[in-house]
């Protein structure tokens, strides 16, 4: 009877715990990287796995359907360093697929990060470009000139890159031809 | 001394406790996985439940560093919330885009399900028009809309997308999104037009 009383206890510690550690961090195990750049391709559809459902769910998250749009995150630049806001940062990249794009930092907590300007992203409606579609966007701390993406002084963050009505090719959860921003460090304070 | 064989003897009792115990985690694991959805108290559908009656737009909070609304949102998107109960009836949603914010809609159930979303470039003339019923409330509405001559079906159904829900209660969010800094105020007008009525369920 001991025995029995010890195995039920167990199995309801362990079990449990491999609940909670399962909704940790990250949404299930199907996300695909491009670059520096993480996307859960079932998170908007009806195909999403019971760990994603669970885990969107204790967060208190309601992401995007996939004819919504499509969210892309980075925690590190390209060279696989943790975004420091300590540090500036440009992302250059060219035209992507969708009818609108947004680009924001966030606090590790999920909110925007409070910044000197008050302005937590930007949109590529806003965006200077070069004649041939190409761009750049400077994040960092102090002001910049051309595309600036405010980032706050605490030095964890992250980058959420969202593509609204994204085109067909992004559409089929394999990305061909998708080419996100690149992130390079540049001089850090 | 105990002998080698005693103390295999006592290894080998082990293994069906060893076997339960696997059994159990896994079982565990699974049940509290699968509810989790269900249970979660700070789920989307819990936290807009708590002060979101049934049928009522609200708009969210949109998203800066003090916002108490969902986190992880856009700072450009402007969101608005609905929870049904089908139960009460069947819903009405509109909702009409001005052709140059973008806007989108999903309906969700409060298990977290996505079971549409769609965004004004895919409907006509950036207009949504959405009935979200049950199976019997869909049956009930084709069979009252049998006893209609063939003009008022076409004028009944028009531009109308109906959504069966595979279960009664959750919650359309719609999500507008502005193009530059700044234009919260004319985003905001616009969102006022975001609708959502139960409708009287078919008799």
């Amino acid at each position: 009877m001991r025995a029995l009383i010890i195995v039920v206890f167990a199995a309801l510690g362990l079990g449990l715990a491999a609940t909670a550690y399962a909704l940790r961090g990250e949404p299930g195990f199907d996300s695909v990287r491009l670059g520096p750049w993480t996307t859960w391709p079932h998170l908007g559809g009806a195909d999403i796995d019971p760990y994603e459902r669970a885990a969107i769910a204790s967060e208190g998250l309601a992401p995007m359907g996939v004819n919504e749009g499509l969210l892309f995150v980075a925690r590190a630049d390209d060279q696989g360093a943790p975004l420091d806001s300590r540090c500036a940062y440009r992302l250059a990249g060219t035209d992507l697929p969708a009818r609108v794009w947004t680009l924001a930092a966030y606090r590790i907590d999920g909110r925007p990060q409070p910044n000197v300007a008050d302005r937590y992203g930007l949109t590529s409606a806003g965006l200077l470009r070069s004649s041939s579609g190409d761009f750049v966007i400077e994040a960092a701390r102090e002001a910049r000139p051309g595309n600036w993406l405010p980032l706050g002084d605490d030095p964890n963050f992250f980058l959420a890159l969202r593509l609204y009505q994204a085109g067909a090719s992004t559409l089929s959860k394999a990305y061909e031809g998708l080419s996100l921003p690149t992130i390079s460090r540049e001089a850090c304070s | 001394m105990k002998t080698r064989e005693e103390r295999i003897d006592r290894l080998v009792a082990l293994v069906p406790w060893g076997f339960g115990l696997v059994f159990g985690v896994v079982a565990v694991h699974l049940i509290t996985l699968l509810a989790t959805p269900s249970l979660a108290p700070n789920s989307a559908y819990r936290r807009l439940a708590e002060s979101l009656p049934l049928g009522e737009v609200r708009l969210l909070p949109r998203a800066t560093p003090d916002n108490p609304g969902p986190p992880f949102s856009d700072p450009f998107a402007f969101l608005a919330a609905c929870r049904f109960d089908l139960n009460e009836g069947p819903l009405r949603l509109r909702a009409q885009a001005d052709g140059d914010h973008p806007l989108s809609v999903s309906v969700r159930l409060d298990n977290g399900a996505i079971i549409y979303s769609g965004s004004d470039a895919q409907t006509p003339h950036g207009r949504f028009n959405i009935l979200i019923v049950t199976r019997a409330q869909a049956d009930a509405i084709d069979e009252s809309r049998e006893d209609l001559d063939e003009a008022a079906r076409a004028s009944a159904e028009a531009d109308e997308l109906r959504l069966v829900a595979p279960s009664p209660k959750g919650f359309a969010l719609f999500r507008l999104l502005a193009l530059r800094q700044g234009e919260a105020e004319g985003i905001g007008a616009q969102r006022a037009g975001f609708e959502c009525k139960e409708e009287k369920p078919p008799s």
